[in-house]
């Protein structure tokens, strides 16, 4: 089964007045046909710049890429040219964006804009492309498509409007979807209406979608693998259930501790992550995690680990796992 | 025993131009002291507006709000200011809250200048840094400036600030949403133990209905201005009677992918409505899978249909056939 | 990816010690506001150049005087008009004083007036945007209004009242007359500055959040609201130096300026007007070229400041 895109070893900086700080600092994952997977991971983590990278929709200056490859369908896209990107743009990956008021013309009518996106990727004329702008906004439950396709994005509300934009992304049957944040800024009960959306259109056009979101619950209920990073690294990943039932590093535990859920009694703190992560204008050395890491040993601090595997697809980064370190533990119980 | 603090029928009205947008349309509870209580709903609720008109920020349209038996709003701009010293806020957004231009020290030790407390340079820097100390924070962060910091770090300074009078009751305005997710752990610890350490009271106002549910001891539900439903954290989530209250848990995602993928959940057609000149009857008209002719014409009142639980809805005793 | 070589032992996996972990420390160094505007200034090379000039001339205006031992009022009536050599490096006027020293005497005055106008302008401006900005919506649009009609006099006509009104012997104006002119109704366009940044800057959350502890507007104003506008208050100051240096060189060649012997770069003009269409046109020129020096250097340093102070090309 081939892979949609694969992702070897990205690295990718910011040249800043401070100097250059490195937002992604070599990553690796592949998403497969149909497959959904979510980059979860907090602020500063770089998952946003790692989605944004593989459109090329990075400000260059002062984004540079440090090395590494994107692979789509096989092809390198980091070796296309500006006209080559926008054949794939829109047309084979497509993107939709946490804040749909910034992503949508405000002085052009919805129906012109979906026209105009239907347009530069097919050859329809005029009337047609409006008869499906008004089958595309049906497509993702736009009431009265007819009469909206002539409104403003202003008279639309923040849900309709994210529709509008899965509408405008779905306008060429994409390969790829790269949804960033795409329910963060709605209310949670249109958040779950545009979560359902997203999974129908799944199914129905056979897409792969990478979900990028800080919110363990949306990945829970979307996807079927998870990439977890931290400070600009991928630690874990694995499928769904690996990590939330099974998970390996630190990070990842404590992170699905910190959240509260619906057993956890009142009088237990919630288990929070003290300090926050590290500035990436001094990239630590080890293990980014050091300083907050209630399970730090002394090779942690200057070495960064390496990818222990715990099973097929699901591997983490973290010096716990490495087979020393069982047997240092071991000794420590024993001698104790 | 007493409320600390009582709200009766209040109400906020906006005049946008082209309607009357009835943020707040009349909204009665109590809040003891010692004790959090949740207010949760979605956009255009009302649930920020209701929390900043209760420390009048904003002037009521209407309704009273008694602390300590006096209606705040009846009070004279000097008594206001004496009053203020007990109603703090903790706002949402960490990067806009704070002065940019002010220092760590400046910005905790406003409302010490403000009302003229300390006396003397060194009894205001003892202040700020017990403070700062309280927050988690230290003395070496006292001279630098908000951009500075982190979001979590930066929320603990509105916490401190808000803490130097030694206030009673806080309005937690949204404290957490605009932080990650393991900084709001910290936050959340960071206010309980202060409940605990100091006996304040808070209002948490919130969408994250999780986070709501664990820090709260009452919950009331707010839709289009009213209040659907009020209760028991623990009670509301397990059983929810109002139609709305339903949807919202329901809507929640779980983050537990097995829980989460066999769920039966109830999905609301359309969008949350604009507050601009809301409809006439119960305000979930629209959206409601159960609504009658009766649910159109006539604004339910909030009823006590169980011990400590109440509910705004005509057909709640229908819907829950088999809890009530 | 390079694998580091090194040898992996036992040890290496006892726990860290808690004080070798810090999560809180702030790693990056701290920059102020201020100084990271005179860092981007300092990039601007032209922004410099009118630093440069700007200083030179303040300089110069209260030490040229001395340089070459003329007096300002010193007359030669054998070297009346003489063009600049050696001696007299700028020439001499119609009245045989040294042209040099007349000049930055008159620097002086116009970089006085210049300064004190937009002082005048800053003073009354911010206490006015700001009283209009914090005020309720009535009162506002009422300080507006007056605000406008008293800009739209021309500030000609405010001079020749105004000399007359404190009319003193003689032609021309005193000093006093001509900074109350400039600034008489050069405060206008800082208060709208200021009113508009208020209206901006009330309703910031910070502004809130000090409500909510009890501040009034004017704790307000002068805590929250002035500080966070310095910056285009100090672009405009410093634009408005050139304006009234102009402003005044106009009315001065126009015969309105100060009296004699007071003299500013603009009542030289006017006096080496009449030199010009019997070859003594230096005696113009110099104190045009001057003026325009004056002008440039502040304009290109309030373009500068400018930029340095949008925070969109912060990096």
């Amino acid at each position: 089964m081939g892979k949609v895109l694969e992702v070897k070893d990205l690295k990718i900086s910011f040249k800043t007045f401070f100097g250059e700080v490195e937002a992604v600092r070599g990553i690796s994952f592949d998403v497969g046909k149909r497959e959904t997977v979510a980059i979860v991971g907090e602020s500063g983590c770089g998952k946003s710049v790692t989605a944004n990278s593989i459109m090329q929709l990075l400000p260059m200056p002062p984004a540079f890429f440090k090395g590494g490859e994107i692979l789509f369908n096989g092809e390198n896209l980091l070796d296309k040219t500006e006209k080559e990107m926008k054949e794939i743009r829109g047309n084979q990956i497509s993107m939709v964006f946490q804040d749909p008021m910034t992503s949508l013309n405000p002085t052009m009518k919805i129906g012109d804009q979906i026209v105009e996106g239907l347009r530069e990727h097919r050859k329809l004329t005029q009337k047609e492309a409006e008869q499906k702008a008004i089958e595309m906004l049906d497509l993702v439950a736009v009431p009265q498509p007819e009469k909206r396709i002539h409104q403003y994005p202003h008279e639309f509300s923040g849900g309709m409007r994210q529709r509008v934009m899965i509408a405008l992304a779905m306008v060429s049957t994409p390969q790829l979807l790269i949804a960033d944040e795409p329910t963060t800024a709605l209310d949670v009960t249109v958040q779950a209406q545009i979560l359902e959306l997203m999974k129908t259109l799944q199914d129905r056009l056979d897409m792969s979608i990478i979900l990028i979101t800080h919110d363990l619950g949306v990945v829970a209920d979307m996807s079927d693998r998870v990439i977890v990073m931290y400070a600009g690294q991928i630690v874990e990943q694995g499928t769904v259930d690996d990590i939330f039932y099974r998970p390996g590093h630190p990070y990842t535990r404590r992170l699905l501790a910190s959240v509260p859920h619906p057993n956890l009694s009142k009088d237990e703190p919630l288990q929070a992550i003290e300090g926050s992560p590290p500035d990436l204008y001094v990239p630590p050395k080890g293990c980014a995690f050091y300083d907050r890491c209630d399970r730090a040993m002394k090779i942690c601090k200057d070495h960064m680990p390496e990818f222990i595997s715990h099973g097929d697809s699901h591997c983490s980064r973290c010096w716990l796992h490495h087979p020393m370190a069982k047997q240092v533990q071991d000794l420590g119980k024993e001698g104790a | 025993m007493n409320p600390l603090i009582s709200v009766r029928n209040l109400k906020k009205h906006f005049d946008v131009g082209e309607g009357m947008l009835k943020a707040v349309d009349g909204i009665s509870f109590d809040i003891h002291e010692g004790e959090t209580f949740g207010l949760v709903g979605e956009s255009g609720c009302g649930k920020s507006t209701a929390g900043r008109t209760m420390i009048r920020l904003y002037e009521p349209t209407e309704g009273e709000l008694l602390f300590n038996g006096q209606n705040v709003y009846e009070l004279s701009s000097r008594e206001m200011k004496e009053v203020r010293k007990n109603f703090q806020m903790i706002f949402q957004d960490p990067y806009a809250c704070l002065n940019p231009r002010m220092t760590v020290e400046d910005i905790v030790a406003e409302p010490l200048d403000i009302h003229k407390i300390c006396h003397s340079k060194k009894e205001r820097r003892k202040r700020v840094m017990e403070l700062l100390e309280l927050v988690g924070l230290g003395k070496e962060h006292a001279m630098r400036f908000p951009h500075e910091f982190s979001g979590g770090q930066r929320q603990r300074v509105g916490i401190a600030r808000a803490l130097a009078l030694n206030p009673k009751f806080i309005v937690c305005d949204e404290p957490i949403s605009a932080l990650d997710v393991s900084i709001q752990a910290q936050v959340v610890n960071l206010l309980k133990d202060l409940q605990a350490k100091l006996g304040l009271t808070y209002l948490f106002i919130a969408h994250d209905l999780s986070m709501v549910r664990y820090i709260s001891d009452r919950v009331a539900v707010m839709y289009l201005g009213h209040i659907m439903e009020l209760a028991d954290s623990e009670e509301l989530y397990n059983t929810p009677l109002h139609p709305y209250t339903k949807a919202l848990l329901s809507a929640i995602p779980i983050p537990n992918p097995k829980e989460q993928r066999n769920r039966h959940r109830i999905m609301l057609e359309g969008d949350v409505p604009s507050p601009i000149n809301p409809p006439q009857g119960c305000r979930f008209v629209d959206r409601c899978m159960y609504a009658t002719d009766i649910c159109r014409q006539k604004t339910p009142r909030l009823e006590e249909v169980k011990t400590g639980h109440h509910v705004a809805c005509h057909l709640v005793k229908e819907i829950n056939k088999e809890v009530l | 990816m390079m694998k580091e070589e090194f040898t992996i032992s036992p040890d290496m996996f006892l726990p860290a010690s808690e004080e070798d972990r810090d999560a809180e420390k702030i790693r990056r160094p701290s920059i102020d506001y201020w100084p990271d505007v005179w860092r981007r200034l300092k990039q601007n090379k032209l922004a410099m150049v009118g630093l440069i000039i700007i200083v030179v001339m303040s300089i110069m205006s209260f030490v040229g005087t001395e340089i070459n031992g003329f007096k300002y009022y010193e007359q030669h009536y054998d070297l009346i008009n003489s063009h600049p050599d050696s001696v007299h490096w700028f020439g001499t006027d119609e009245l045989g004083r040294d042209l040099f020293t007349r000049v930055w005497y008159g620097a002086r005055y116009s970089l006085f007036i210049g300064f004190m106008a937009a002082l005048l302008d800053f003073v009354f401006g911010v206490l006015y945007g700001g009283i209009a900005g914090m005020a309720t919506r009535k009162v506002d649009a009422v300080m507006m209004r007056i605000a406008e009609i008293i800009y739209s006099i021309p500030y000609l006509l405010i001079v020749i009242l105004l000399s007359v009104v404190f009319s003193t012997s003689g032609q021309g104006s005193s000093l006093f007359v001509m900074i109350l002119a400039m600034s008489l109704t050069g405060w206008v366009p800082m208060a709208l500055l200021v009113r508009g940044q208020v209206l901006q800057l009330k309703e910031s959350e910070y502004v809130l959040a000090a409500e909510s502890l009890g501040a009034d507007h004017r704790w307000i104003l002068k805590k929250h609201i002035i500080p966070n506008t310095l910056g285009p208050i100090l672009v405009n100051v410093t634009l408005s130096i050139p304006r009234a240096i102009f402003a005044e060189a106009t009315l001065s060649f126009l015969g309105l300026g100060l009296q004699a012997p007071k003299s500013s770069l603009g009542t030289l003009a006017n006096d080496g007007l009449a030199g010009m269409a019997v070859g003594h046109s230096y005696q113009i020129l110099i104190p045009a070229i001057f003026i325009s020096l004056i002008m440039f250097g502040f304009n290109v340093l309030g373009d500068g400041l400018r930029d340095a102070l949008d925070p969109r090309l912060r990096q």
